[in-house]
């Protein structure tokens, strides 16, 4: 069956994932797995919202900087470790979906866009100014648990694993045939009587708890955050649509392979292909990125996995006779 | 599809197998000393990352020309922050993992600075500091991190000699930008201001890149302070100067804290309401220190621009981490610790030795001046000794000029 | 009383520039029913061109008006062409590809601009650029002030074309009814090139106005189209008046939250008003108007 197939794949590349940093020698290239493990799960949580349920959020810098502050101000206010922020990072997250949910769901298509957008926006914003609350733009620093990247690694795999995991799950049920129908025909969901509003606020809870999670994460493994970073509509909102467009909107694998190639591109343009290539290629990351993007929406509207077939067709050209 | 996402799957894990495997290409380091410098190449903060790129590459070939360290040439290796912690941070686990540098220098904004210093710190590699100046960085305790540069609190002390001695202000207004600079620069200002005496009247922080700075304008001019102090970058600096001019206001003295306001292109862009503004600054060409006019000089000569205290921070910093490596016992990080904390240098920055004061660890105290917009030109005031032109104060009245 | 006034007259000064912003985004959504994404860095092209006119030819900005306007009517018309009009009606998973599509125009025309003139701060420094004429006690920006007549003299010459032109009554109705529209024989694809030409114009317009008071980077356009959003969701999509009325409004109310709350959290109060009126006054401020 389709589904143990799946399975079979997806154990043999989590196998593949854990044996590989351990062939790796220098800190930097598990460094570069470590942030693709994490836009694995950011692509992958918007994807599940925007790409499966069809409500597409230009805001999942929201949950990821509650996320990430909700680590951060147990640290600062509380003085717990920010490991908590792992565990409750998430919750934070879901609450913030709940009333994002609450006042958006009732808007559609490029006006829920529009909202998400204002709402990431909004929070940035109180962050960058409730200084007594978030240290403001001093930002949250601390030192991180490990000296080694091999713990991280392991543990942002796990989280990214599961997040896939989940994911899969929830699309191959019954649940993901309700977000696929509200995303093809809402009103015709709706007359059929499936609660549209219900299942759109279940999408919108498991993308921002593994979005969060993200973001704590991200504070106990980068160090540092202030709120240009983990709020920002650029670097986070922006870059998460991305990574799920290039790679393939609904579908499992896509965000994963957008994700792969995003932070491959960024880092491939911003050392200069680890110095390989002239300088002024560093200036040209940001380009890249443009003309990739429009070069995907019109030619591969679908990703490049959403779209393998007609990418394949490219390459391979197969007789009629052959074919069978 | 599903085939699709198998072949997908498998390619891109496999892809990465041999990418990794193969990518780390083990390093020559014989030949050269590495050192990797950080700073932003790119985004809104490359203006001042080009200067001090400039001016480490000239001081760098100066040493080199002269036989290096050693008989071994020094390195720079570049990295771009593009203005972002984590994209600093990024840039030195490339430097310290793949391109095995002895030390780090650079360090242009608070926030990236901050973030780099924590990892230095963390991996135990020295990081010598010239620009980020967030008075929290050295209060950490941090053994492996060195700071060349003042902190953002004390840039204001000549600023303050001169309110204490000249002005003698009674009520002031400080604007700020929402940033780490801005924040912390801010509260260390009202806390300097206060001490003195001197009645804070409005302190109030804006997004940099606004257009209309007239509401906050507007309260100042409400308020009428004796004395505006305001810490910005270029833009936002010339902006908030230019429509204060507008709207007519006119303390007794506008003061900058550094950063924006000792740039040529403040001068430029803000044109008649730059005249008369005050500024602290780091760093002039006509200070007493070996090798500071030259250095002006040959920046002009080299580059057709000038240069200012970003610059010669910069510069002074490659003649430490000479100067450093030069004494070293070998290029461990322990060894070239304990060098950077022995030094005791003079360079065109003035004298660098590191030491612990107050909350500070590592931090080399140097003096600030005060400098004066005048008829177009930079001049230093203040103190005395060192001016090369005379103060004028009180503010002259924007409508009788 | 006199900060009031004067944070209310800072305040429709900028909400002038605003509405013109505002009107050419209102436009293309209303016509189009493209959300164009980047909006704002069209008007970042057009201040660089004026920026070039003024350094090359010494061309005072306001005069530049003819050169950038129909210079971005061009390159928007092909733009439109060629990359955003193919996805309209293009079977794809997301609806929403055509915004994102213009996320990528945007990436790529900040690029562009990026790495012809570099990232440095650029400004035109006009005779009149700091000049402010007083009425009693209460100063006004002289750039902002002639901005704010150009940008009316602009919307009036609008609606003498949208009412009383042939082409004009055609976009009117393709924005009323596309279907309808082209049953009566209106060549729909030229006029929804044209709506996206037209627009970028106006867009074009408020960048060579804003040149002489502001600055010039190639990051400036993101936060302008935040701006427009919030003024073409306020007033209304398509609708003209709406759009200025959604400006002024914009403006009036940073300027009195920047002033009575806080400088930092001025673009905060665009940002709530923005969600207020998605949420509680969807089709915006037009319901109360008869446009």
């Amino acid at each position: 069956m389709k589904s143990s197939l799946g399975l079979l794949k997806a154990l043999v590349v989590l196998v593949i994932a854990g044996i590989v940093p351990l062939f790796i020698k220098q800190d930097y290239y598990i460094h570069l797995l470590i942030l693709v493990l994490m836009w694995v799960i950011i692509g992958s949580c918007w994807n599940l919202i925007s790409g499966y349920t069809g409500q597409v959020s230009f805001g999942q810098a929201a949950f990821f900087g509650v996320g990430a502050y909700t680590a951060g101000i147990l640290f600062t206010k509380l003085e717990l470790s920010p490991w908590w922020g792992l565990v409750l990072g998430g919750w934070t997250a879901m609450i913030l979906a709940l009333i994002i949910g609450y006042l958006c769901f009732r808007l559609r298509g490029p006006y829920f866009a529009l909202a998400t957008l204002a709402a990431g926006e909004i929070l940035r914003l109180i962050a960058n100014n409730w200084v007594d609350f978030t240290e403001g733009m001093v930002g949250i620093l601390i030192m991180q648990t490990f000296s080694s990247k091999l713990p991280y690694y392991y543990l942002v795999l796990g989280l990214a694993a599961c997040c896939l995991g989940v994911i899969s799950l929830v699309m191959n049920s019954k649940l993901g045939y309700y977000f696929v129908s509200i995303r093809e025909d809402q009103d015709a969901a709706e007359s059929l009587g499936i609660n549209t509003t219900l299942y759109k606020n279940l999408s919108l809870l498991i993308s921002s708890f593994f979005t969060g999670t993200a973001g704590a994460f991200y504070l106990n493994y980068m160090g540092f955050i202030d709120p240009s970073v983990v709020f920002s509509l650029h670097d986070i909102s922006i870059q998460a649509i991305l990574v799920g467009i290039i790679g393939g909107v609904a579908t499992i694998w896509g965000p994963a392979l957008g994700a792969l190639i995003m932070v491959g591109i960024q880092e491939l343009f911003r050392t200069a292909i680890f110095g390989l290539a002239p300088k002024w290629v560093s200036q040209g990351h940001a380009m890249a990125f443009g003309i990739l993007v429009v070069l995907t929406i019109l030619f591969m509207s679908n990703g490049v996995v959403g779209d393998w077939s007609k990418i394949k067709r490219l390459f391979i050209r197969k007789s009629p006779e052959a074919a069978s | 599809m599903g085939r699709g996402n198998r072949v997908v799957g498998w390619g891109v894990f496999f892809l990465l197998l041999t990418g990794l495997i193969w990518g780390p290409v083990p390093t020559n380091a014989q030949e050269v000393i590495k050192v990797g410098i950080i700073l932003p190449l790119t985004g809104e903060k490359a203006k001042f990352g080009e200067i001090e790129k400039n001016s480490f590459v000239m001081a760098l070939n100066e040493i080199n020309k002269a036989g290096g360290v050693k008989g071994k040439k020094i390195e720079l290796l570049f990295e771009d922050d593009t203005g972002k912690p984590d994209v600093a941070r990024s840039a030195v686990e490339k430097l310290v993992s793949k391109d095995n540098v002895v030390m780090l220098g650079g360090g242009y904004g608070s926030s990236e600075t901050y973030s780099i210093a924590g990892v230095a710190q963390q991996k135990k590699i020295p990081f010598l500091i010239n620009t980020g100046s967030a008075d929290k960085i050295t209060e950490q305790g941090w053994n492996f991190v060195f700071r060349l540069n003042p902190p953002v609190s004390e840039y204001s002390e000549a600023a303050e000699g001169f309110f204490k001695d000249i002005a003698k202000p009674k009520t002031a207004a400080i604007l700020f930008e929402n940033t780490l600079f801005g924040t912390s620069g801010s509260k260390e200002v009202e806390k300097s201001l206060k001490d003195l005496g001197i009645q804070v009247l409005l302190k109030e922080g804006y997004e940099h890149g606004a257009v209309d700075f007239k509401p906050l304008l507007i309260k100042v001019k409400n308020g009428n302070p004796d004395l505006v102090y305001m810490i910005s970058y270029v833009m936002d600096a010339s902006l908030i100067m230019r429509q204060s001019m507008e709207l007519d206001i006119n303390p007794k003295m506008f003061v900058g804290g550094g950063a924006g306001f000792t740039l040529p292109e403040f001068y430029q862009n803000a044109g008649k309401a730059a005249e008369g503004v005050f500024s602290a600054d780091l760093w002039v060409p006509s200070l007493p220190y070996p090798g500071a006019m030259e250095y002006f000089k040959n920046y002009k000569k080299a580059y057709g621009k000038e240069t200012e205290y970003h610059g010669a921070e910069a510069y002074a910093a490659m003649q430490v981490i000479a100067d450093v490596l030069k004494r070293a016992k070998s290029f461990s990080p322990e060894d070239v610790r304990q060098a950077l904390a022995g030094t005791d240098l003079m360079t065109v920055f003035g004298k660098i030795k590191f030491t612990s004061y107050g909350k500070m660890t590592n931090q080399s105290k140097v003096p600030t001046y005060l400098v004066q917009w005048i008829k177009g030109r930079l001049e230093c005031v203040w103190p005395k000794p060192v001016a090369t032109a005379p103060y004028i104060y009180p503010h002259k009245p924007w409508k009788g000029r | 009383m006199l900060v009031f006034v004067q944070t209310i007259v800072a305040g429709i000064l900028i909400g002038g520039l605003y509405a013109l912003i505002g009107i050419g985004m209102t436009l293309i959504m209303g016509v189009m029913g493209i959300i164009n994404l980047a909006h704002g860095q069209i008007m970042m092209v057009s201040m660089y061109l004026t920026y070039v006119c003024f350094n090359t030819f010494g061309m005072d900005p306001y005069l530049s008006l003819v050169v950038t306007m129909p210079a971005l009517f061009f390159i928007s018309f092909y733009i439109g062409k060629y990359l955003l009009v193919p996805l309209i009606g293009r079977d794809s998973i997301l609806p929403e590809n055509q915004v994102l599509m213009t996320v990528g125009i945007a990436i790529c025309l900040t690029e562009t601009m990026r790495f012809i003139f570099t990232s440095n701060y650029q400004s035109v420094r006009t005779g009149y650029s700091n000049k402010a004429f007083y009425l009693g006690d209460i100063s006004f920006n002289f750039p902002l002030a002639v901005a704010f007549l150009i940008a009316i003299g602009i919307t009036v010459a609008l609606f003498f074309f949208l009412m009383k032109t042939d082409i004009g009554r055609a976009i009117r109705a393709t924005a009323q009814d596309k279907d309808a529209a082209v049953l009566m024989g209106i060549n729909q694809q030229r006029i929804t090139y044209a709506t996206y030409g037209l627009g970028a114009a106006l867009t074009a317009a408020a960048g060579s106005l804003l040149l002489p008071i502001y600055y010039l980077f190639p990051d400036l356009g993101g936060p302008f189209t935040l701006k427009a959003f919030v003024i073409t969701i306020l007033g209304g999509m398509g609708s003209t008046v709406g759009a200025i009325l959604g400006g002024l409004t914009l403006g009036i109310a940073e300027s009195l939250g920047a002033t009575y709350i806080s400088m930092g959290y001025k673009d905060a109060v665009g940002m709530v008003i923005f969600l207020l009126v998605l949420i509680f006054i969807p089709g915006g401020l037009k319901r109360f108007t008869k446009i």
